[in-house]
């Protein structure tokens, strides 16, 4: 067993929440080669640690918190990810977030946090280098994500430490609530939140100022470091997104692309779009432009709404999905409550995405009659009513009365519950609401929602070698748009240009593809154990049977064929049979030949 | 003020680079002209260069200058300065770091190089552990003479309570400029994407500016940066959401 070069210091911190214990878990250089870190390790563990069916809130379950090889160097790299078993959708699961977490946990000497068990009390951990501190969070729990974030800062008497924390949403059970990243970023989509809040951990903090990265040889490495920075900074593509963040896509995506989404995906269609997107925030709202670490696009827009009811409120936002799910897709044309709307999700630490769509579907199944005020205690939900959808995002947060505990749910159990044919318009994939890009208006970002490992999102890659690249990147916890996005497909050659420095591999461009290919073909094999198949790899109904009634893409529906051909496409570029099942020869080309038993078990299991 | 006592730099449309060196002053200078959610300068990093002109040798940065509503928070200064100092990224090394104010805002917390320099008037060893290099400004640290942790009578004078310790010796972290041409500056420009333009700036002079800035702790300078940015929500609160009506679900 190797240990690394560089890059990675070869051992992950394993913490135990039941017996309140840590230890060092060795992780060889063999196995970071294949798996690279955060997303791809994290799978490797899942899929060799849990047997099919696994429960996804079991005492012994893990999530574990990656930062990659590249997190905490002079290459651009800042996202985290929280890899494990959804307890949402139930499949393999991965939630990213950017900010300053990742090197933090780097400088702090870790590959990343294996996080298991699960405490009698509420606790919280504070993480500084090689110390770790289990300590009570009785007078956390229950208090928001910011209240939460600030209480740290203060225990900790340290305004550097970077948390991770849950919401009241987390504590209280909602399977779409998410992690908090530093007061204004989340690690959402996952149900992470949910698992943090089942094994009783408000959160985490994190202290590094220990170590540094090793690097193999680092003329070389700098010198690639650079050219990954420059490309960013001379990326024309990109001004876009470093002066309007992603909010500026919501007028683009609605005037040009048709698939900006509008009341749960009935439309693309909606001028007053104008009122809630990135130029009424450059207008009215915004103040300072944020970065994660070292990054030069600094997507993240602060502002202060200056007059209403909210006046004084501080927030981010709007961008692309949080505008669109709870913008847009309500009818919202007032911003000041729209960004209310996306504030108080991120204050309870509810996935602002899900929300958006269990409240869209919510309405909508008002509209036509499937629910009815007494299934809402009373609440009657319309588009453009921010007072009630405030209320309901409440009630979602605290699971309060029937209709918390009914909307709490998501979109998938609603609509079973419900009937009526609201199956009609409940969007989602696999389980999971889908992003505010409506696949009818934007056809390759049907590959992201169906094909992608989580089902449902919208950051899964558009297109196969996209699907590729995105493994990629979250494993290497390198953010999309500092990474393929800039590069496209010459990314491979950039990546290994850093990674072979950095970690001294011998990587030739063709072994990024595979180590992309392996960690979503494993990936796979871990959905394939729960039962998924190409008969899951399918949009919300709606896109195939309802036509675009006005836009840019009026008229346009997703066809059969188009399903056909992505499938196709997808499936033969990573190696998987008609049925989306990973063959034997694929699995054997990329060294998962010990999953093979598993997948024939799962072929004859669910008869595919 | 009446029209025609307005001072000369005011009346004529002035260049922005040419204003804050006629004034020297980048930080209070921030003040005046930047506005958040302007119009962005379209390369601001050749507005910004450190270059006199084309081919010509870039000016001494004896001073540097921090335009504070324009830092995004990367850190890519604390990057390059312990890359710079150490071989290594470890920002805690860094002489240079971004304090985070309630997570509204950031902080450059710098060096301010004063002429008085506090700092060394305050070093108690015989001959003097920091001293100014006279020719490059920068506070150049004899590690063998410092006393360390047990002492650290610098930061204790420091009006901008900037100085940190190193966490391996115990040693004052402290800017050598290093040696005329700083890494942060260098890096903040290299990102280049801030459409207001980059934050950290060096200049040949300095003399008499900049007390109003250095003389505050990094927490306070937070609260103006805060309430210069987000007014009238200073503190940062969230407004919403009202605490929870049910007693329920805790």
């Amino acid at each position: 067993m190797a240990t690394p070069k560089g890059g990675n210091f070869g051992k992950v911190l394993e913490i135990d929440l039941s017996k309140q214990t840590f230890k060092t878990r060795p992780v060889s250089d063999e196995i970071l080669q294949q798996y690279i870190g955060g997303r791809g390790l994290g799978a490797y563990y899942a899929v060799t640690e849990y047997k099919a069916g696994k429960n996804a809130l079991d005492e012994d379950a893990f999530v574990f918190v990656g930062p990659g090889p590249l997190s905490g160097t002079m290459a651009v790299s800042h996202r985290t990810c929280f890899a494990h078993k959804s307890p949402y959708t139930g499949l393999m699961t991965h939630a990213e977030t950017g900010a300053h977490l990742a090197s933090e946990i780097k400088f702090a000497g870790w590959d990343g946090l294996y996080i298991k068990g699960r405490a009698k009390k509420p606790v919280w951990l504070s993480i500084v280098n090689d110390k770790v501190e289990f300590k009570d969070a009785s007078k956390m729990w229950g208090k928001t994500t910011d209240d939460t974030h600030e209480m740290m800062v203060k225990e900790m008497k340290d305004p550097e430490i970077r948390t991770a924390v849950i919401g009241p949403a987390g504590e209280n059970g909602v399977p779409y609530a998410c992690i908090i990243v530093e007061r204004y970023r989340a690690a959402a989509r996952s149900g992470t939140g949910m698992v943090f809040g089942d094994k009783k951990l408000k959160g985490f903090a994190v202290r590094g100022t220990k170590y540094a990265v090793p690097v193999a040889d680092n003329a070389k490495f700098l010198a690639a470091a650079k050219v990954n920075k420059d490309g960013n900074v001379a990326g024309e593509a990109w001004e876009g997104i470093k002066k309007w963040g992603t909010g500026g896509l919501m007028e683009l995506k609605h005037f040009l692309h048709g698939s900006l989404i509008v009341k749960n995906y009935q439309t693309t269609w909606f001028p007053d779009v104008v009122k809630v997107g990135g130029e009424e925030a450059m207008r009215t709202f915004w103040k300072r432009h944020a970065a994660c670490t070292n990054c030069p696009t600094h997507c993240l827009k602060l502002g202060v709404i200056r007059s209403g009811k909210y006046a004084g409120m501080v927030a981010e936002g709007p961008e692309y999905e949080s505008g669109g799910l709870l913008g847009t897709n309500l009818g919202m044309t007032k911003f000041d409550e729209m960004i209310a709307l996306i504030e108080a999700c991120d204050a309870y630490g509810l996935d602002n995405i899900s929300t958006g769509g269990v409240l869209g579907f919510t309405t909508e199944a008002v509209e036509k009659g499937a629910l009815k005020p007494t299934d809402l205690d009373g609440l009657k939900p319309k588009w453009n009513d921010g007072d009630t959808y405030m209320e309901m995002i409440r009630k979602i947060a605290y699971k309060d009365g029937k209709a918390g505990k009914l909307m709490a749910k998501g979109v998938r159990a609603m609509s079973k519950e419900i009937g009526k044919g609201s199956e009609a318009y409940a969007n989602h994939t696999k389980g999971k609401e889908l992003a505010a890009h409506d696949p009818r208006g934007d056809k390759i970002r049907a590959y992201s929602y169906t094909m992608g490992t989580c089902g449902g999102d919208h950051h899964e890659g558009q297109g196969p070698a996209a699907l590729g690249m995105t493994a990629m990147a979250d494993s290497l916890c390198v953010c999309s748009f500092t990474n393929f996005l800039v590069y496209g497909t010459g990314t491979d050659k950039v990546v290994t240009n850093m990674l072979n420095p950095l970690c001294g591999w011998n990587w030739k461009p063709e072994d990024y593809w595979t180590t992309a290919k392996r960690i979503m073909t494993l990936e796979r094999v871990f959905n394939v154990r729960e039962g998924i198949s190409s008969k899951d790899d399918r949009l919300p109904i709606r896109m195939y049977k309802e036509k675009l009634p006005a836009g840019p893409r009026k008229d346009v529906i997703f066809t059969d064929a188009d399903q056909k051909d992505m499938e196709t496409k997808t499936y033969g570029f990573f190696g998987w049979d008609a049925k989306g099942i990973p063959t034997e020869a694929t699995l054997k080309a990329y060294g998962l030949d010990y999953l093979i038993a598993d997948v024939n078990a799962a072929k004859k299991k669910y008869n595919l | 003020m009446e029209e025609k006592k307005l001072p000369d730099v005011l009346k004529k449309e002035t260049s922005r680079r040419d204003f804050l060196r006629g004034t020297a002053t980048a930080a209070g200078g921030a003040l005046a002209i930047s506005a958040i959610g302007g119009i962005a300068p379209k390369k601001a990093e050749a507005q910004y260069s450190v270059q006199t002109a084309p081919g010509t040798k870039p000016y001494a940065q004896k001073y540097r200058f921090a335009e504070r509503q324009n830092c995004t928070g990367c850190r890519s200064c604390e990057f390059a300065c312990s890359l710079f100092h150490t071989g290594n990224v470890r920002p805690a090394l860094s002489r240079i770091y971004i304090a985070k104010y309630k997570d509204m805002v950031d902080v450059p917390v710098m060096c301010w190089h004063c002429d008085d320099a506090p700092c060394i008037a305050a070093c108690p060893t015989t001959p003097k552990a920091i001293q100014k290099d006279p020719k490059t400004n920068g506070i150049v640290l004899n590690e063998k003479i410092c006393l360390g942790a047990k002492c650290m009578k610098c930061q204790e004078a420091c009006p901008a309570k900037y100085i940190r310790g190193n966490p391996d010796t115990g040693q004052p972290l402290i800017c050598d400029l290093c040696g005329g041409d700083p890494q942060c500056v260098k890096a903040c420009h290299e990102q280049a994407g801030n459409p207001q333009g980059p934050c950290l700036q060096g200049r040949p002079v300095g003399i008499g500016v900049n007390m109003a800035f250095r003389d505050v702790t990094p927490e306070q300078a937070g609260k103006d940066l805060a309430n210069l940015m987000f007014y009238p929500n200073v503190e940062g609160k969230r407004v919403v959401p009202a605490k929870s009506k049910t007693k329920k679900g805790r």
